[in-house]
C-alpha cells in the first residue's frame, strides 16, 4: 500500500539546513493499522505529511498503490489525495462556518460526484458516525469527540483505501479517545489501511505495528500484533 | 465547481462584513469615478450620424483673409455667409442638402385656441433650415411632413414642431393644420418629428455641441420678411458696413452651416467639381481671395475637427483611471489579508484534495463577487456622479451626463475586472501556502 525507500527531506534557511527525514524507508502493507510514536521534533508529521502528498520528499522514492508518486505535479497528487487517502487530524480542522454536512461534503465536491451521490455518502457516513441527527449543526455546536468523528465522517466519505491520523485523539478526553480509537479499529476492520501518529503509548499498542521515529529515520520495527497478544494474555 | 465557489465566496463575505465592505467600498469608489468620466467621454464621443457617416457632408469654403486661414484646426470657417448658402441651394447634385441656423422666439397657441389663456407664451428654440433638413439627418415625423419646396426661398409661413413642443402646445395630438403664434406671426403647424436629440449636436457644434435640439422648425425663405438675425456665432474677416438687412444678407459674414447629401463616389466627384467651378466663379468677382479650398467632412470627421472631445477630457479619463488603480491596489492589501486569514481553511481543502488551482478559482470567484457588489454600486455612485455633473453645468451636459445600457454593463464589466486583477495575487499567494503548517497549528 505504502513503500517508502531512503526517502529524505530537509528544510533550508539562509542560515540553516534541517534534515526532517533521512534515509527514512517504511512499508505498509493493505489492511494494517500501523501507528507510529517518537518524541516531538522526531520527523512524525513530515512523514505523515509525505505520506499524505501534502509535502514532497527532498529524495528518495515514495510508492502509494503501487504508483511512484514522488515527482508528480500538484493536480496529480490532489486527485490521488482526495481518491485515494483520508486525513484526521489532531485539532478536528473542519471548517467553522460549514454545517456537517457541508463540512463532509468538501472531499466529495473536489472528487466531482453529482449531488446525488455526495448526499447518499454524507448521510451513510454520518449515520456510521452516530451524528445523523446532527447534520445541520455546526462544528462549535458539538463536543470535542463529536467534532473528531464528523472528521472521521468526512475522512471516510471518499471511501479512500489508506487514513492518515495525527494524534486524532489528542485533543479529547480518555472515554471520547477510547470512542474514537474504536471507531478507528472498526473502519480498519472493513479494510481501510491506517496510519496513525500517536504519543499514547496505550494506543500505540493497539495497532498491529507500532513502529518509533527517531531524529528522522525509522528507530525500531516490531511485530505489535504478537506484543498486543502478548499484553492480552 | 462554479456555483460552489460562488456559495463559498458569499458565506466567506457574510464571515467578515466589515473587511468585505471595505473591500466593496474601494471598488465602488474607484469604478464609480472611472466610470463617471469615462461615461461622460463616450456619450460626447458618440457620433449621432455614425449610420449616415459614408454620405453625410458638412461644408467649408475657405473665404477668408487672404493673410490669415481662420483659427481653428480645419484652417477654414465653421459656416458659410448667406449668399452663398443661397448660390449653393441652386445644385441639384446632392441628394439632400441644407442651410440652417440657430434662433428663437416666442411661441404661444394662436389666440383663437388660447381663449381662456391657460397656455403662457414661452421662448423656443428655433432652427431655420431649408426643408431637406429631416430628410437629411433621417429625423421622422409623428405627425405631417416638412414644408413646401418653394418655402426654402419666399415667405411660407409654416412650422415643424418638436415633440415636446407639440406636447406642450397641444398635448400631443396631432397639430398638423393647427395655427401657432411664433413672434407674433400665426405660422401654420406642417408637421411633428418625433423626440429627436442628437448627442453631440453634430449638425450644430457651434451653440454647444451637447445642447438641447430645436424645439421648432422654420422655412430658410423667411429671412427678408422677418429679418432673422441668427442666435449663434456671425464672424466676419474684414470691417464691413452694416447698414440694412439686405447689408447683412449680402455680406462676407458667416452664419449659415451647410450640410450636403452626396450617396456615390461618382456624386461626390460632381460636388468636388462644382465647388471648385463655383469657388473660380467666385474669384472672378474678387471673393476667395486665399488659394481655393473648401472642406467636405464627415460627421466623424467633423466631430474631430471641431474637437468636441477634447485633451483635457482625455487627460481626465486618465486620472480616472489612475484614482480607480489606487483603489485597486487596497483592495490588493484588503483581499491579502482576508484571504490569508482563510489559509487554514485553505490548507484543510488542499488537504482534502483540493488542487492549487482549485484553491486559486475559489478565491477568484471571491474576488469577482467582490467586483460584481463594488460594480452594482459603482453604477449607483456613477449616476450620482453624473447627476452632480448636470448639477454643475447647468444644463449643458445633460444630454450626455446619462448613462447607457453598455455603460451600465461596462461599469460591472470593469469592475469584475479590477477585482479580479485585484485578486490575482492573494488568490496565488494563498493557493501556494503548505497546508501542513496550518493543519497542524490549527
Amino acid at each position: 500500500m505504502l513503500k517508502m525507500h531512503n526517502v529524505r527531506k530537509s528544510y533550508r534557511t539562509d542560515t540553516i539546513e534541517t534534515h526532517a527525514l533521512r534515509d527514512f524507508s517504511l512499508e505498509v502493507n493493505e489492511g494494517e493499522f500501523v501507528s507510529v510514536t517518537g518524541p516531538s521534533g522526531s520527523g512524525k508529521t513530515t512523514f505523515l505529511n509525505i505520506a499524505g502528498l501534502l509535502e514532497t520528499p527532498t529524495g528518495g522514492q515514495y510508492l502509494l498503490d503501487g504508483q511512484d508518486v514522488s515527482d508528480l505535479n500538484d493536480r496529480d497528487r490532489s486527485r490521488l489525495r482526495n481518491e485515494k487517502i483520508g486525513f484526521i487530524f489532531q485539532g478536528f480542522n473542519l471548517i467553522p462556518d460549514l454545517d456537517l454536512f457541508d463540512n463532509i461534503d468538501v472531499p466529495l465536491r473536489y472528487r466531482g460526484f453529482n449531488a446525488k451521490e455526495r448526499k447518499k455518502r454524507i448521510e451513510k457516513v454520518l449515520e456510521q458516525v452516530g451524528l445523523s441527527a446532527r447534520a445541520r449543526h455546526l462544528p462549535a455546536q458539538l463536543s470535542g469527540g463529536q467534532q473528531q468523528r464528523v472528521a472521521i465522517a468526512r475522512a471516510l466519505a471518499g471511501e479512500p483505501r489508506f487514513l492518515l491520523a495525527d494524534e486524532p485523539t489528542g485533543n479529547l478526553d480518555s472515554l471520547m479517545a477510547r470512542q474514537v480509537m474504536e471507531l478507528l479499529e472498526f473502519i480498519n476492520e472493513w479494510g481501510t489501511t491506517i496510519v496513525m501518529v500517536t504519543h499514547d503509548p496505550d494506543l500505540a499498542r493497539r495497532a498491529h505495528r507500532n513502529i518509533q521515529i527517531v531524529d528522522g529515520q525509522v528507530a525500531d520495527l516490531r511485530l505489535q500484533s504478537a506484543l498486543g497478544e502478548a499484553v492480552t494474555a | 465547481m462554479l456555483g460552489y465557489y460562488i456559495s463559498l465566496a458569499l458565506r466567506s463575505l457574510r464571515r467578515t462584513p466589515v473587511l468585505s465592505a471595505l473591500m466593496v467600498a474601494a471598488i465602488a469608489v474607484g469604478v464609480g469615478a472611472a466610470m463617471t468620466t469615462l461615461t461622460l467621454n463616450y456619450m460626447m464621443s458618440r457620433n449621432a450620424l455614425e449610420h449616415k457617416d459614408d454620405v453625410l457632408y458638412a461644408l467649408q469654403l475657405d473665404n477668408w483673409d487672404p493673410h490669415e486661414a481662420d483659427d481653428n484646426p480645419s484652417a477654414m470657417p465653421w459656416q458659410v455667409t448667406y449668399k452663398d448658402a443661397i448660390s449653393l441651394l441652386r445644385s441639384d447634385i446632392p441628394t439632400h442638402q441644407v442651410a440652417m441656423h440657430r434662433w428663437g422666439g416666442p411661441i404661444s397657441l394662436d389666440p383663437s385656441q388660447n381663449s381662456g389663456g391657460e397656455m403662457r407664451p414661452f421662448t423656443a428654440e428655433a432652427r431655420v433650415t431649408s426643408r431637406d433638413f429631416f430628410a437629411l439627418f433621417d429625423i421622422p415625423f409623428l405627425y405631417g411632413g416638412s414644408w413646401q419646396g418653394d418655402a426654402d426661398t419666399s415667405p411660407v409661413q409654416q412650422i415643424v414642431l418638436s415633440e415636446s413642443t407639440n406636447n406642450k402646445l397641444f398635448n400631443g395630438e396631432n397639430s398638423v393644420g393647427r395655427t401657432v403664434n411664433f413672434s407674433g406671426t400665426p405660422f401654420t403647424v406642417v408637421g411633428v418629428i418625433e423626440h429627436w436629440q442628437p448627442s453631440p449636436k453634430v449638425h450644430d457644434l457651434n451653440n454647444g455641441s451637447f445642447n438641447k435640439s430645436a424645439e421648432i422648425f422654420l422655412p430658410f425663405g423667411l429671412h427678408r420678411s422677418f429679418e432673422i438675425y441668427p442666435w449663434g456665432n456671425t464672424n466676419g474677416w474684414k470691417p464691413e458696413d452694416i447698414n440694412s438687412y439686405e447689408d447683412q444678407l449680402g455680406s462676407e459674414y458667416v452664419w449659415i452651416q451647410y450640410w450636403v447629401q452626396l450617396d456615390s463616389d461618382e456624386q461626390r466627384e460632381r460636388y468636388r467639381e462644382y465647388l471648385t467651378g463655383f469657388i473660380r466663379e467666385q474669384k472672378a468677382q474678387g471673393r476667395f481671395p486665399r488659394p481655393l479650398k473648401f472642406g467636405l467632412s464627415k460627421p466623424s470627421e467633423w466631430l474631430q475637427l471641431n474637437e468636441v472631445v477634447d485633451g483635457d477630457d482625455r487627460m481626465l479619463n486618465w486620472l480616472s483611471l489612475a484614482f480607480l488603480l489606487v483603489c485597486l491596489v487596497n483592495a490588493v492589501a484588503l483581499l491579502l489579508a482576508k484571504f490569508l486569514r482563510k489559509a487554514a481553511e485553505a490548507g484543510v481543502r488542499r488537504a482534502l484534495g483540493a488542487s492549487r488551482k482549485a484553491v486559486f478559482s475559489q478565491h477568484l470567484v471571491e474576488s469577482g463577487c467582490i467586483g460584481l457588489a463594488g460594480g452594482l454600486i459603482g453604477i449607483l455612485l456613477t449616476l450620482a456622479g453624473l447627476a452632480l455633473v448636470r448639477q454643475l453645468q447647468m444644463g449643458y451636459l445633460d444630454t450626455v451626463a446619462s448613462m447607457d445600457w453598455l455603460m451600465m454593463l461596462s461599469a460591472i464589466g470593469l469592475a469584475i475586472l479590477s477585482s479580479l486583477l485585484a485578486g490575482l495575487y492573494p488568490a496565488w499567494r494563498i493557493s501556494r501556502t503548505n497546508p501542513s503548517i496550518y493543519l497542524k497549528t490549527q
